[in-house]
């Protein structure tokens, strides 16, 4: 009996955190849900890029894509409008300041060498080695304590960068970033290891100067420039009536579920009912830390998994009400339901784990954030079951002989004529054995 | 303990009319399986059902209105929109800070943004949208029309296709390191009835009452085939427990119909909570979800009725068939032959 104390006390002292995560958190809402920034982009011609191609809207849009996925920012809409522009809508959790900076960028890198000085003329001239020979850029700090973006380069730019810097021993090399000069180093010896860094000239980076041209290394660079030609808060894709109407009916069908749970399985279904909201508690707390970017995608998940908690409990009252008809004690019946559940309720929900963890790194935008929301809701909801039901049944019943069998919406005639009560031994029953 | 265990006068024997869930499966699959493929002929998109603006692209319209426009209103213009035969629109206010309509000198506070399936070059429905649009707002001034891409693409979709493919494989594998392969063959089999219903359902619906499907349906679909999976591993896991206590004093087929009667009242209290759910988002619900609510409902509706009398009746009919197979004589003729 200590021990279920004990275990009360740290359900408690869960939920206590987890509602502080949720009042202290923000909720970070989707695209569909609320709303964002609409910017409008459109590709820009160059003095070698006279018209704008069908192809180049299709690889400016994935390298778009990419971009936002590098932000970090949960479903994105991204779509071609008209001939040459593209539409991309952000939902409002992320700094529009910071996702306009990122759109604009060309993010064009290249290395240049100086021009021969046969005819006095000074300048830098191309070398053919840009950022599409770069495999992976990370931020770090030099000898000198300032921020530098390391290259790691590809096995072509590996060759490309050997033979150029073999070539320049003692001579300046250039780096431009997006046209302008970031710093030209002298050569003192051959680089062959494929790694470069790039510091800031005397200055050196600013964190956020680095970083960002880190994220915009490996996002890729744009195939065309695109200028960003218009910007506007949108309202929720799915309507924002549809929305206020939906959350209404939610509360409306949870109730309803919570009713039928009281009304059918009695004592426990209130049981049940605690332990539904414990975990509505715990994994919008979870949401909330990770954090998740909601969207319907996500609540259908979140439903799912709501359906799943509900039907552990189902499953486990089902057995105890089993149990409990076939003449078994309190403590026995309400053990022997719980061991009796699990490995249904273990094997249909590593089942969904899998799939969703599959789902999760495969698929795509909706999918991952359906996989994310259930994954979760899943883990939690064996969690409850486990802990909140059963602990909580055993502190409201206790041992000793069903006195009120309507608790259990069974009748006293039901019991012991299922099969004949034999008494199980406790160790036994822990196990699920019967005699 | 076995005679009560295995009998009691309320149980259905879902066994012995096995041909008759069978049937009643096929009747309910293949109407959808038919649609489907005369919808992959016949529609352009080569889809199985009838695809939205998600997947195929559209018109963006685009109105400018001098008044404030409250996102409640929204209701008001969908409904407009839908009365004046424009399906599905994706309708957002936008509150613009430097407007395409800055340059032509017109001072907007909010632009109606209307995306819709039909293609740019449909005057009439640009027409009808326009109307629609003025009706509510006399001043609204139509300041851009532009075609707009799918923002789910075929590859995106082919992908996801990948994704579950992998998936179906992570359960084979697990159900019959847990369970036996043909369990795990067998809940796939049911998974995929419960799935190709509710593709051949919208499939049907698209035809007749021109249903189109939006990228939400994926996730309806694979909600359905996680609850479906869910159940059908339910009724499994109390086949193979009965089996481990009762294997000596049952058949397989008297322990497929204990195992399906005593989890009855939990399948059906489980179905029932989620439908209430569901039935409440569908009635109360917004207009923009009622397909992706009607698509789980009829999943898990679906999905209830096959882990019931579908999959376990299968199960039984494949063991009957392959003990057959064992106790044909060509079989035994091997067995002794192998013996010696």
């Amino acid at each position: 009996m200590k021990n279920k104390k004990l275990m009360f006390w740290i359900i408690v002292a869960l939920v206590i955190v987890a509602v502080v995560a949720i009042v202290k958190k923000p909720t970070k809402l989707g695209l569909d849900l609320v709303g964002g920034s609409r910017i409008v982009l459109e590709a820009q011609t160059t003095d070698t890029i006279a018209k704008i191609t069908p192809d180049m809207m299709n690889s400016l849009q994935f390298a778009i894509e990419n971009r936002v996925n590098a932000l970090g920012v949960a479903e994105t809409l991204v779509q071609q409008t008209g001939e040459k522009r593209l539409l991309v809508e952000i939902p409002s959790i992320s700094d529009p300041a910071k996702a306009k900076e990122f759109l604009g960028e060309t993010a064009e890198l290249e290395f240049k060498k100086p021009l021969d000085n046969s005819d006095g003329a000074t300048g830098w001239a191309p070398t053919g080695l840009t950022g599409k020979d770069v495999k992976k850029a990370l931020i770090s700090t030099n000898p000198g304590g300032q921020w530098v973006v390391s290259l790691e380069f590809n096995d072509k730019g590996t060759k490309k960068f050997g033979k150029l810097t073999q070539e320049l021993v003692g001579k300046p090399m250039a780096i431009f970033f997006n046209g302008d000069l970031q710093s030209a180093p002298v050569i003192q010896e051959p680089i062959l290891g494929g790694h470069a860094q790039i510091s800031g000239g005397d200055t050196g980076f600013a964190y956020e100067e680095a970083k960002k041209m880190v994220d915009l290394l490996n996002a890729g660079a744009l195939p065309v420039p695109a200028k960003i030609i218009e910007e506007s808060l949108v309202g929720p894709t799915l309507g924002a009536d549809s929305i206020a109407k939906s959350k209404t009916a939610g509360i409306i069908g949870i109730g309803l579920v919570m009713i039928f749970m009281l009304l059918y399985y009695r004592l426990p279904g209130f049981i049940a009912d605690i332990a539904l909201i414990i975990y509505s508690i715990l994994v919008f707390a979870i949401f909330k830390v990770v954090p998740v970017t909601l969207t319907l995608a996500g609540i259908a998940g979140f439903i799912l998994s709501i359906g799943m908690a509900v039907d552990a409990n189902i499953l486990i009252f089902e057995r105890t009400k089993e149990e409990l008809k076939a003449g078994r004690t309190l403590f026995t019946a309400i053990n022997a339901g719980f061991d009796r559940a699990f490995t249904s309720i273990f094997d249909s929900n590593m089942t969904t784990i899998i799939t969703c963890v599959i789902l999760y790194f495969l698929g795509t935008s909706i999918i991952k954030g359906f996989a994310l929301t259930l994954v979760i809701g899943v883990i939690v909801s064996m969690f409850t079951a486990i802990t909140v039901t059963k602990n909580f049944m055993h502190l409201l019943f206790g041992a000793g002989q069903l006195k009120h069998p309507g608790w259990f919406g069974i009748k006293q005639s039901e019991i012991g004529k299922a099969y004949e009560a034999t008494e199980t031994k406790k160790e036994k029953a822990k196990f699920g054995i019967l005699d | 303990m076995s005679e009560t265990v295995l009998h009691q006068h309320k149980w259905i024997d879902v066994v012995k009319y096995r041909w008759v869930w069978f049937g009643l499966s096929l009747l309910l699959i293949v109407p959808g399986i038919i649609a489907m493929i005369y919808s992959t002929i016949t529609y352009p998109t080569h889809f199985p059902v009838k695809v939205g603006i998600d997947f195929t692209g559209g018109t963006i319209t685009q109105y400018t209105v001098s008044k404030d426009v409250s996102n409640n209103e929204v209701e008001k213009i969908r409904t407009n929109l839908i009365k004046a035969g424009i399906e599905n629109p994706v309708i957002q206010i936008l509150k613009s800070n430097n407007a395409i309509s800055k340059a032509e000198n017109i001072k907007p506070t909010t632009v109606i943004s209307v995306k819709t399936a039909f293609k740019s070059n449909d005057i009439k429905a640009e027409q009808k949208i326009g109307e629609s649009i003025k009706a509510d707002y006399p001043d609204a001034t139509l300041v851009q029309v532009s075609s707009i891409g799918p923002s789910l693409g075929k590859e995106l979709f082919v992908n996801s296709l990948y994704a579950l493919a992998l998936a179906f494989l992570g359960i084979v594998v697990y159900l019959s390191f847990r369970f036996q392969l043909d369990y795990a063959v067998i809940a796939l089999v049911s998974l995929a009835h419960d799935a190709l219903f509710v593709l051949g359902f919208f499939s049907i619906l698209g035809i007749f009452f021109d249903v189109h499907i939006d990228a939400l349906f994926i996730t309806a679909v694979l909600t359905v085939i996680g609850f479906s999976n869910h159940d059908t591993i339910v009724v499994f896991d109390r086949i193979r427990e009965n089996c481990r206590f009762l294997t000596k004093k049952a058949t397989f087929p008297e322990i497929v119909n204990a195992s399906v009667n005593q989890t009855l009242a939990r399948s059906i209290n489980t179905s029932l909570t989620t439908l209430i759910t569901l039935a409440a988002l569908y009635i109360f619900g917004g207009e923009t979800t009622k397909d992706f609510v009607l698509a789980m409902i009829v999943g898990i509706a679906i999905g209830t009725y096959s882990s019931i009398f579908f999959a376990s009746t299968l199960l039984d009919w494949w063991r009957e068939r392959k003990e057959a197979q064992k106790n044909s004589p060509v079989a035994k003729k091997q067995t002794e032959t192998a013996k010696v």
